[in-house]
């Protein structure tokens, strides 16, 4: 699979992906922007273009998660300083989608530092609590906010409009522009994690000492991943809060970052495909199933242990194994690798 | 050629002074060792120059620069390297992305000494190690994660290296290798400072004997001189001699 390439690949430094992860890249393409020509409906549209969203925030939070290891629990509260950037620059500025959306990513990033910034001092679940925190603060300030951020109440923001003749208001044609967004944080997390930046930020997150021995100024790297992330977050929130049209602070609580964090460890946060699985995991399962709200979370938490327990590297990192042992074992026992350790194809 | 100059170091936690002033100089055209018991304050020296801590008192200026004080990733950058008493690595990345970080942050650099790696697989033959390039670090044998230790940091491109008890754990066979390893290191320029607790090993590896005795300096000069000193013999090579 693509999936464990990035964060570890072992075989070879190059970046570019084996034969069997681009056909399967392909395959995932064409798939998401095929969806809308299944007839999907309405509902399965708008939860996919929700799952969308979500999945351009998740590719942001993998960066510090899954490479400097570094978890976050303040990503809602990211995607609400983009979306509430968007809706006021519409209300006091007119401006529209695509103009805001530089603003949106920039507010993110900035506020993403400081939500980072506890990470210097603490780690590991002190961390995590602190941002969750810090997510909830946020809720609690745009609830006492007023007429600028609207209140408990929230935002209206205008429709996204037309561009290039497209209506973009038409739902299969926001969905589409959402998948591309969503395929541009793919390829952004990817590139990154293959870069030396994304090598730096695994150095930080293997052992911190022996980084700053050889001169990486490990500070600046875990709060430079927080604020890249946050450009990721500030884009989601923008697309959010114009494709929802309305938002409001119970939108951006601590739950939302626990639905994330759950999302992306359970998809896998080192992993190309593992953001966008969780995404769809998690949004979708419950709606196929038709499992009770209250049972799902009883449910997420288990999913989490099992996960955690069972497969911590997320669902495509087991499938990644699953398939190269497949492998191993069709050609025989002693052909093909012989590293455990490398789980990519 | 490089100098780091220390004068008067003392550095103390609370009640206790693990460094009580002490001065010496390290050239990178020699190699150094450094000895003495548990607890003389070895560990701490090194600590205290890379920037680990910061000195109570005292001054450490390399090349001219005072460093005392400075954060680590900066001492790091001007070309002092070091490996620690635990052997350290990336564990969970492969041998090869371990030096690679190293040698992409070292060739930064211009003021290091020794040659510019041109590749991983360059520093890792040097080293030995380039049959492991593909494991994972933490499941390689000790010995070579000691090696693997040092390659980080000559990929770092140093001027001078710090190595803290690096054939510590290795049997006679992986400490002899490790001995011709940090030779070669020294002739493509790169100044050596080691401390060890085998004598045999120091004498072998070393042109100079530091010295250290709860926190202070007892002497300092050529192997033979340091080794046949009565206060050198009396405080730790007792019986040994």
């Amino acid at each position: 699979m693509a999936d464990k390439r990035p964060p570890m690949g072992p075989r070879t430094n190059s970046a570019w992906p084996s034969p069997a992860a681009l056909i399967l890249t392909t395959v995932v393409v064409i798939g998401v922007f095929a969806f809308p020509w299944l007839n999907p409906g309405y509902r399965a549209l708008s939860f996919a273009v929700t799952t969308g969203v979500t999945a351009i925030v998740l590719y942001g939070m993998a960066i510090p998660f899954g490479q400097a290891g570094i978890m976050s629990l303040g990503y809602a509260g990211l995607m609400g300083f983009g979306a509430y950037t968007a809706a006021i620059l519409s209300r006091d500025f007119g401006l529209n989608m695509w103009e805001a959306m530089p603003f949106s990513a920039l507010v993110a990033a900035l506020c993403a530092g400081l939500f980072g910034l506890p990470s210097l001092r603490i780690s590991g679940h002190h961390f995590a609590i602190t941002t969750y925190v810090m997510c909830e603060l946020l809720r609690i300030a745009l609830i006492n906010g007023g007429k600028f951020t609207g209140a408990a109440s929230g935002l209206d923001l205008p429709p996204i409009g037309t561009v290039l003749g497209v209506k973009l208001d038409k739902l299969s044609n926001a969905y589409m522009l959402v998948a591309g967004f969503m395929f541009i944080s793919m390829l952004a997390a990817y590139c990154v994690a293959n870069s030396r930046y994304g090598r730096t930020l695994r150095s930080v997150r293997e052992n911190e000492q022996l980084s700053r021995s050889i001169g990486v100024n490990t500070n600046m790297y875990k709060v430079g991943a927080f604020m890249l992330s946050g450009l990721f977050a500030g884009v989601g929130g923008d697309l959010q809060a114009y494709n929802f049209r309305h938002i409001s602070p119970d939108l951006y609580g601590g739950a939302t970052s626990l639905y994330f964090a759950l999302m992306v460890m359970l998809g896998g946060p080192r992993t190309a495909f593992g953001p966008l699985a969780g995404a769809i995991i998690v949004t979708f399962l419950p709606e196929f199933m038709r499992i009770d709200p209250v049972d799902s979370r009883i449910a997420y938490g288990l999913a989490l242990i099992a996960v955690v327990m069972l497969i911590p590297g997320g669902v495509i990192a087991a499938v990644g194994r699953g398939y190269q042992w497949v492998m191993r074992t069709l050609r025989g026992p002693h052909a093909g690798s012989a590293d455990p350790h490398s789980a990519q194809v | 050629m490089a100098t780091l100059e220390i004068t008067g170091l003392r550095k103390t936690f609370g009640g206790v002074v693990a460094l009580a002033g002490v001065d010496m100089t390290i050239r990178s055209e020699e190699i150094l060792g450094v000895i003495g018991p548990n607890g003389s304050g070895k560990t701490t020296l090194f600590n205290t120059v890379c920037g680990v801590y910061r000195p109570t008192t005292g001054t450490i200026h390399w090349n001219g620069v005072d460093i005392a004080g400075m954060p680590a990733y900066a001492i790091g950058r001007l070309g002092l390297g070091r490996t620690f008493q635990q052997a350290m690595s990336f564990p969970a990345l492969t041998v090869r992305e371990n030096v690679q970080i190293a040698i992409e942050h070292g060739s930064r650099r211009e003021d290091g000494a020794g040659p510019q790696w041109s590749s991983p697989e360059e520093l890792l033959e040097f080293v030995d190690l380039e049959a492991f390039a593909d494991e994972v670090a933490s499941v390689m044998p000790f010995g070579n994660l000691r090696r693997l230790g040092v390659a980080v940091a000559l990929g770092g491109h140093p001027a001078q290296l710090l190595l803290d008890e690096p054939a510590a754990g290795l049997n006679e066979g992986e400490s002899v290798q490790l001995i011709h390893l940090l030779r070669r290191a020294h002739e493509l320029g790169v100044g050596i400072c080691i401390i060890d607790h085998h004598v045999g090993l120091m004498a072998e590896l070393c042109s100079r004997l530091v010295v250290l005795h709860f926190g202070n300096k007892i002497a300092d000069g050529p192997v033979d001189d340091v080794l046949s000193d009565p206060k050198v013999i009396e405080v730790y090579l007792g019986g040994e001699e």
